[in-house]
């Protein structure tokens, strides 16, 4: 827990999950001078350290579809470039109808991702069921599937980019708090930390769920609001299914590790904030196993080992925050990835460290700037498929 | 289900080959990277070994639902052991009718009292801090039924188990607990050895000697051995082997030896022996208190934590008590940490003899014990999480690299994340990560207790999804 070694940096970067150590990679490779990056817990005590490890392709708008891609293409290369075994498996992902009006909305992700180049499939009942095997007769219509989906272990991630950050000379202090930025003139000229302050003319907001409080905190006014999200795991069975299976009506989603745990979790309301604690709660569980043994009888018998949660970063059209806040100069986000930042993150996070070097990025800022917060007049667009 | 652990099948198991063949573990974290093109194949043999039993069958949980057993009361007390007996009989004695659940088949009946037997109470969750609603304890009956109890006040009874021990080969048949030892015994009439070594040197040491006494050779205890321990150990002729560490058990199939080192002169000695039955420390069942966010505090000479109560077995939380040896009271101690408790439950007035407190200096210095043990040269398999096969190497490695803290070392390692979910091994690990990192056990931390406290069937979790129906979508 000892603070920042300089009193200056070329980068900070607030947040050691998976956003903040891979902005903190392309940054360092890049060569921009001397990056920190601080967090205020341990390392993966974050969202990055808590999540169900899906990786998949399958969604409603083009960019996203693209920012995934890449994102798969990077995790496959993740041994070879960290040192690490992620574990990344292609089992696919299967997403589920429980009636014709969810098939339909399916279809349009079908369709998008399709003209991206991607094999995806639209499943007809007997299709699912060969997938997903003892699911309940009448559990669902039919689906999609991507064989090209996957999942992988957080973990190793999160240890392999520690690892090789800190290789590239950038600094990781953890136990440390941010607590605010040192503007001049409209611009970021340091960050406070509860362990002192240093001059560093570019922050990044990587802070996950807690990314609203600290853009708030420096009079940055912005909707990211943290939603906790539950998530289970089973005792390891003998692994029986490949897919990563997702329900986009109710979030219920379930996949199979590497191990033979069964891993899932399902939309549960909770009070917005971060108040409330990272605990678990007594709705959570008996609604989870509901939905789960209703889907598939014969998983009864098998026992919960644990449970656990973790924030969600949401914004309201369920897409991520990325690049310079236009209010602030220096003052980067790279937040709002709700339940998908660990898919998203290697490719986001290239664009992140391009914006902080001042490089064009191919993003549409209408689609990722914060400005299309408070810009009036942009069509309302939204992600749908955000759930799972 | 079935925890078949073998591979072809439980017999002839080729897996334990895998042990000699990797005998500093197996590095997932590293290993089966490359070629790249073969990751989808090394993945494949490696589900091929994963799990245990077979793939759920579409008759696999037939005759697991049924209806839930939902209960509103006034007071529960989880556990039927000596304390939550008492308290149950003070409770009983002023005319209330306590709740008791307890998980054991079956308990001697507590008259006056419901006992809700083959229970298991596994989450106990904060209670929302708006206005006063009771607590809710979620659980199962067996086998496998969903139960649920509301209940105004909750005194947790969950009394304490015999903690592990580091030293080479601990997965060796042979190797027991105190608490293994005698159920053991109780279940066939004689245990299953015939010339045990006692770790220990305290009240549980004792116990065992008393109860096991023909069939033990020698005691071995981390401290100097207390005069009453060395009474009994003579009068059943038992070796003294005082300040010692143990530094491994020999043997291909089982114990044949169990190998000491004085702490004192250095001197080795390796017992002939064909078990070692492990009674050094009682840790405290306090899952129930973490998960119901009551404050703990460290204690350094059992190593653990535990809630932190008041003379009648009040804790940090309003409404939530705890009594016996879950609480930090001794064994003989357990019967009237639970008459004070009682009383106050009932407003009567509380006896005044203070709580009989495990001893936290002196004899159980555990921390002590594992600076001795890790000065030790070391060869073989030190297995410090028997549920996930972790070593201590890969231990020392993740804090070499600069992991730091048991959260972390807990995600690096997998320690803690087996079927036991730590309750065996994390008390070891934390002493050997202060250790490592030179600082205090209370620095390391301490891991998330999560629930449920015991893995619990998704058919009895299912069963208590009564009144809110989940939304099938639009
Ligand atoms: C239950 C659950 C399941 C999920 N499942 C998936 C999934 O299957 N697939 C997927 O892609 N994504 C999933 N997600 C989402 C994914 O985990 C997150 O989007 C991703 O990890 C976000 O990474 P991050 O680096 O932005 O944030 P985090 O990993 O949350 O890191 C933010 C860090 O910032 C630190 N911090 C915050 N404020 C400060 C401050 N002021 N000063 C210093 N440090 C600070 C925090 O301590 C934290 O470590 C899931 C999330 C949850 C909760």
């Amino acid at each position: 827990m000892t603070g920042p070694q300089r009193t200056e940096y070329a980068v900070a970067v607030v947040g050691a999950g998976v956003v903040g150590l891979y902005t903190a990679y392309h940054l360092a490779q890049a060569g921009v001078g001397p990056v920190l990056v601080l967090d205020r817990g341990f390392l993966s005590s974050g969202a990055s350290g808590r999540n169900g490890g899906g990786v998949r392709q399958q969604w409603e708008t083009r960019a996203t579809v693209r920012l995934a891609r890449e994102s798969v293409a990077a995790y496959r290369r993740f041994g070879r470039d960290f040192g690490y075994n992620i574990w990344f498996r292609q089992g696919g992902y299967v997403f589920l109808a429980e009636n014709e009006v969810a098939l339909g909305r399916l279809r349009i992700v079908h369709q998008t991702v399709r003209s991206e180049g991607l094999g995806s499939r639209i499943l007809d009942e007997a299709g699912v069921t060969r997938l997903v095997p003892g699911l309940a007769a009448g559990a669902a219509v039919g689906g999609t599937y991507l064989r090209t989906d996957g999942t992988l272990y957080p973990f190793p991630a999160i240890w392999g980019l520690y690892e090789a950050v800190r290789a590239r000379g950038v600094e990781v202090a953890l136990g440390v708090e941010a607590v605010g930025v040192e503007q001049e003139a409209g611009r970021v000229v340091g960050l406070v930390t509860r362990s002192g302050s240093v001059r560093v003319p570019k922050v990044v907001n990587a802070a996950g769920g807690w990314s609203g409080d600290l853009s708030r905190s420096v009079g940055l006014e912005v909707p990211n609001r943290a939603t906790r999200h539950e998530i289970l795991a089973t005792e390891p069975i003998k692994p029986f299914l490949d897919p990563m299976v997702v329900r986009p009506s109710d979030g219920l989603y379930f996949s199979q590790t590497m191990r033979g745990e069964i891993v899932g979790g399902l939309t549960v309301p909770h009070e917005p904030g971060t108040a409330q604690g990272m605990g678990s709660s007594a709705a959570f569980l008996p609604r989870m196993a509901a939905a789960l043994t209703r889907l598939i009888p014969r998983l009864g018998g098998l026992g919960v080992l644990r449970a656990w949660s973790g924030f969600y970063d949401d914004t309201p059209d369920g897409f991520p925050v990325i690049g310079e806040d236009p209010r602030l100069t220096g003052f980067y986000h790279a937040n709002g990835f709700g339940g998908h930042g660990f898919m998203l993150a290697p490719a986001s996070s290239r664009r992140v460290a391009q914006s902080v070097m001042g490089e064009k990025t191919d993003l549409d800022p209408g689609l990722f700037g914060v400005g299309r917060f408070f810009t009036p007049g942009e069509a309302p667009r939204a992600e749908r498929l955000q759930l799972g | 289900m079935v925890a078949d652990h073998g591979w072809p099948s439980r017999r002839l198991d080729l897996l334990a080959g895998f042990d000699l063949i990797f005998r500093h573990g197996i590095d997932t974290l590293h290993g089966f990277r490359r070629p790249a093109f073969a990751t989808p194949f090394y993945q494949r043999v490696i589900r091929r070994l994963a799990g245990y039993g077979a793939p759920p069958s579409a008759t696999a949980s037939v005759g697991l639902t049924g209806p839930p057993t939902l209960l509103d009361v006034d007071t529960v007390i989880v556990g039927a052991g000596r304390s939550g007996r008492a308290v149950a009989g003070a409770l009983v004695a002023a005319g209330l009718h306590p709740l008791v659940v307890e998980r054991r088949l079956q308990p001697p009946p507590i008259p006056g009292a419901d006992l809700l037997t083959a229970t298991t109470a596994t989450f106990l969750p904060p209670r929302v801090p708006t206005g006063d609603p009771p607590f809710e304890i979620l659980g199962s009956v067996e086998p496998g039924r969903g139960l649920r109890i509301r209940a105004r006040r909750v005194v947790v009874a969950t009394g304490s188990y015999d903690g592990g021990l580091l030293f080479e080969s601990s997965d060796r048949p042979g190797v027991v607990t105190a608490d293994g030892a005698l159920a053991m015994r109780d279940g066939r009439g004689q245990p299953p050895f015939r010339r045990a070594v006692v770790f220990g040197s305290g009240d549980r040491a004792k116990a065992a000697l008393e109860q096991l006494g023909d069939h033990v050779v020698a005691v071995a205890s981390p401290t100097e051995v207390p005069p009453d321990l060395v009474a009994e150990a003579n009068r059943h002729g038992a070796l003294l082997y005082p300040r010692s560490l143990i530094l491994g058990v020999g043997g291909r199939r089982r114990v044949r030896s169990v190998t000491l080192r004085s702490r004192g002169d250095g001197t080795t000695t390796e017992v002939d022996a064909d078990a070692l039955v492990l009674a050094h420390r009682r840790l405290p069942n306090s899952q129930l208190f973490f998960q119901a966010g009551a404050r703990v505090a460290w204690r350094a000479g059992t190593g653990a934590y535990y809630p932190i109560v008041g003379d009648d077995g009040t804790t940090s939380v309003p409404g939530l008590w705890a009594v016996g040896s879950a609480a930090g009271a001794t064994t003989s101690g357990s019967i009237g940490s639970g008459e004070r408790t009682g009383a106050s439950l009932t407003g009567g007035s509380v006896p005044l003899a203070p709580i009989e407190r495990i001893r936290s200096e002196g004899p159980n210095d555990m921390e002590g014990y594992y600076r001795d043990l890790l000065r030790e040269s070391r060869t073989g398999r030190w297995i410090v999480c028997p549920c996930e096969d972790v070593l201590l190497g890969e231990v020392e490695h993740a804090s070499r690299s600069g992991y730091r803290g048991m959260e972390v070392i807990k995600r690096y390692t997998g320690v803690g994340t087996g079927l036991c979910q730590g309750r065996y091994c994390v008390p070891d690990t934390l002493l050997l990560l202060a250790l490592l990192e030179q600082r205090t056990p209370t620095e390391v931390g301490y891991l998330t207790q999560r629930p449920p406290v015991h893995p619990t069937p998704l058919a009895a979790l299912a069963a208590l999804n009564v009144s809110e129906p989940i939304s099938e979508g639009p």
